[in-house]
């Protein structure tokens, strides 16, 4: 199963706040039946938000929520019609976000070779160009599947 | 000059791979070798062998967190620098290890 699909891709969210932003995303992965329980997905983002910003730098984030009520591993993609706040390290507003939804028996520990795996791309300025850029969804599908084939299939 | 880094982060492991990246990147960009190893979550990765640890001529640990088996870097010279200063200012870092160590 992929974990990024077309109708995880939001171009152009609108949001003035880092729930809103979780909340939008996290009703694509659940419009795809991903969720078992989207309030309880939701809650375990938002909980795990408050124990210290995901905000990383370049004006990106990825919120993530590891949960029972999540039936399979996924990431969602948003880029943001205007930048927000989200106390990031360094300091700069977000603009792209990943939100990602694992289970709670997801194997070993494959949300956190998908941020590894993720975070080290996010340091190629080209990579996060294309991410910022990108009209096609399809073609950005395509991109953020084969950067984390290698980080899922181990 | 050869280098070598071990980053971590306390909280989540995105901060441990956007520094050792970051170094990598760096490092490449100014004829540096460079290999570091990760201490995440997820464990310890790319783990540094002995006979690197003795060729290299300085060792860059992140200080946001303890780094585990420090003493293998017993004899070297070490720099602390927080995960964040890796990610944001690694071409800086590389270019003043270079000018002081040659």
């Amino acid at each position: 199963m992929e974990v990024i699909t077309r109708e995880l891709v939001d171009l152009n969210l609108e949001a003035t706040s880092v729930k809103e932003v979780v909340l939008s995303l996290g009703e694509r992965i659940e419009s795809i039946g991903r969720l078992s329980n989207f309030d309880g997905y939701i809650d375990s983002v938002m909980e795990r938000e408050e124990l210290t910003s995901t905000g990383i730098g370049f004006g990106i984030a990825i919120p993530h929520g590891k949960s029972e009520h999540v039936t399979s591993c996924t990431v969602a993609f948003a880029r943001l019609t205007s930048p927000i706040e989200w106390e990031s390290l360094d300091e700069q507003p977000v603009k792209i976000v990943f939100l990602l939804a694992v289970p709670e028996a997801c194997k070993g520990d494959e949300h956190l070779k998908i941020i590894a795996a993720l975070s080290r791309k996010l340091i190629h300025e080209d990579f996060r160009q294309q991410l910022e850029t990108l009209e096609d969804e399809q073609e950005l599908v395509e991109m953020i599947n084969e950067t984390l084939a290698n980080a899922i299939t181990k | 000059m050869k280098l070598a880094a071990v980053t971590a982060c306390p909280s989540g492991v995105a901060h441990t791979y956007l520094a050792a990246e970051s170094l990598e990147v760096a490092a490449k960009k100014n004829n540096v070798e460079i290999k570091v190893e990760t201490q995440g979550s997820i464990g310890i990765e790319n783990e540094l062998t002995p006979e690197w640890i003795k060729e290299v001529d300085a060792i860059i640990l992140t200080n946001n967190i303890g780094i585990k088996n420090e003493e293998r870097f017993k004899g070297k010279p070490i720099v602390r620098i927080s995960a964040g200063d890796c990610i944001n200012k690694a071409d800086a870092i590389i270019k003043k290890l270079m000018e002081k160590l040659g």
